[in-house]
C-alpha cells in the first residue's frame, strides 16, 4: 500500500533537502517529540537558528515529517512500500535510508500513542455493595425482604462516575449466571478458532 | 485449597508468590512493618521511610517493598473482613509457607487491632445517605391573605443530609401543620420501637 502525499506536504518535506542529511536526524527527533508531547515551538526556533533556515520552513518540515511517520505507522506499511512512497519526493538515497530508519525505529512507539486516541466507553473501576434486609415498613410489619445495593464506580477518560443500583437476590443470581455464561463463551470452539486466527 | 481468610476461596496467586518475599524479612522487623500497615488501614498516615529502613536489611528492591505492603494489607484486611481469629490465621499462613515466627508475630499484631480494624471497615461500608443534623422552629400563624384570623401553630423542620451519590451535604427544609407533625412523630416513634427490639 502506497502513501499518497499532497503537493503541499511534498513542498513541506522539500525543506529536508535544504537542511542537509545531518539535520534530518534533528528534525526527525523534533517530529517524534511533536507526536509525544505536542508543539514545541522553542525547539523549532533553536533548530532553525542552528541550521540557518527560516522558522516557518522548519515548522512545516517537522509537521510534514510527523505526518509521514503517523500515516506510515498507522497503516503499518512495509519497508518496500515506504521506500516507494518517499521515492516520489526525489530525495537522495542517503536521505531515503535515514527516513526509513527513522520510521522503523519509532514505529512501535507511534502506534502505541495512536492506540490511545481511540474513543473509549466507560470502563469498570470498582464495585461497592451492601446486603440489607427490610424488616418492616410503615404499611407492613413482620416482613423479610433482602436487597443488595450496589455502587458501580466507572472511569471514562479520567472522569469518575458512580451508578447506584439495587436488586433482590434472585435477580442478582440471574445476573451472575448470565455473566458466567458470557465468560464461558470464550471457551467455545468458535471463539477459540477466532482467537487462534487473530494471533 | 480453601482458606478462611480469603473468604473460603482459593488464595490469590500473587499473595502466594509474595509469601516468600515476606520470609526474607526477619520476624521482628515484619511485626514492626505490620504495625505501620495497620496504621494505614486504620486511616492514619503511613510512614514509608520507616518501612524502607526496616526492609533495607533484607535488601529488597522498591517493587518488593511495595509488594510486601500490598500483601500485608490484603492479609490483614481480608482476615478482619471474614472475622478470622488469630490462631486460624496463623495456621493458614503457615500452610502457605510463612515460617512460624513470622506468622505468630503477624497474628499478634492482628489480634491487638482486630476490633478497631473491623470498626473502621464497618464505617467505610457503602452508605447512600446519612443524617447530619435536624433543626426545628415552631411558629404561630396569626393571619394570611386568604383568612384574617388563622391562629395556628406551624413547625419548620430542616434535615441536613449527606448525599452519598453527590458526595455533599444537602439541606431538606419542610413546614408541617400541627396534625401532620403529630402523625410524623407517632410513625417515627413506632419505627424507633422496632429498631430497639433489634438492638
Amino acid at each position: 500500500m502506497l502513501l499518497m502525499l499532497s503537493e503541499e506536504q511534498k513542498a513541506h518535506l522539500g525543506c529536508l533537502t535544504l537542511a542537509g542529511d545531518a539535520a534530518v536526524g534533528e528534525l526527525g527527533r523534533l517530529a517524534v517529540e511533536l507526536l509525544r508531547r505536542g508543539a514545541a515551538s522553542r525547539a523549532c526556533e533553536a533548530a532553525a537558528r542552528k541550521l540557518n533556515i527560516g522558522v516557518d520552513t522548519i515548522q512545516h518540515g517537522v509537521e510534514g515529517l510527523s505526518y509521514l511517520l503517523t500515516e506510515s505507522s498507522k497503516l503499518m506499511i512495509s519497508e518496500i512500500d515506504f521506500q516507494d512512497s518517499i521515492h516520489v519526493l526525489g530525495f537522495s538515497d542517503e536521505l531515503n535510508k535515514l527516513l526509513l530508519q527513522l520510521y522503523l525505529e519509532n514505529r512501535k512507539e507511534i502506534r502505541s500513542i495512536l492506540s490511545e486516541l481511540a474513543p473509549k466507553l466507560p470502563s469498570y473501576h470498582s464495585l461497592e455493595w451492601r446486603l440489607d434486609v427490610q424488616l418492616a415498613s410503615r404499611s407492613l410489619r413482620q416482613q423479610i425482604k433482602p436487597a443488595v445495593t450496589i455502587k458501580l464506580h466507572l472511569n471514562q477518560n479520567e472522569d469518575q462516575t458512580a451508578q447506584v443500583l439495587q436488586t433482590d437476590p434472585s435477580t442478582l443470581l440471574h445476573l451472575i449466571q448470565q455473566l458466567e455464561q458470557a465468560l464461558g463463551e470464550m471457551k467455545t470452539n468458535h471463539c477459540r478458532r477466532v482467537a487462534r486466527n487473530m494471533k | 485449597q480453601r482458606f478462611r481468610f480469603c473468604g473460603d476461596l482459593d488464595c490469590p496467586d500473587w499473595v502466594l508468590a509474595e509469601i516468600s518475599t515476606l520470609a526474607k524479612i526477619s520476624s521482628v522487623k515484619l511485626k514492626l512493618i505490620c504495625a505501620q500497615v495497620l496504621r494505614d488501614l486504620l486511616g492514619e498516615a503511613i510512614e514509608y521511610e520507616k518501612i524502607l529502613k526496616l526492609t533495607s536489611d533484607a535488601k529488597l528492591e522498591s517493587g518488593d517493598v511495595k509488594a510486601t505492603i500490598a500483601v500485608l494489607s490484603f492479609i490483614l484486611s481480608s482476615a478482619a473482613k471474614h472475622n478470622v481469629d488469630s490462631e486460624s490465621l496463623s495456621s493458614e499462613l503457615q500452610q502457605l509457607g510463612l515460617p512460624k515466627e513470622h506468622a505468630s508475630g503477624l497474628c499478634r499484631s492482628y489480634e491487638e487491632k482486630q476490633s478497631s480494624l473491623q470498626d473502621r471497615l464497618k464505617a467505610c461500608s457503602l452508605r447512600l445517605s446519612r443524617l447530619g443534623s435536624v433543626g426545628w422552629r415552631v411558629d404561630y400563624t396569626l393571619s394570611s391573605s386568604e383568612l384574617q384570623e388563622v391562629n395556628e401553630p406551624l413547625v419548620h423542620l430542616n434535615f441536613n443530609v449527606w448525599d452519598g451519590e453527590q458526595g455533599k451535604t444537602v439541606a431538606i427544609p419542610m413546614a408541617l401543620s400541627a396534625d401532620k407533625f403529630r402523625v410524623l412523630l407517632a410513625e417515627l416513634k413506632q419505627a424507633q420501637a422496632l429498631m430497639n427490639t433489634l438492638l
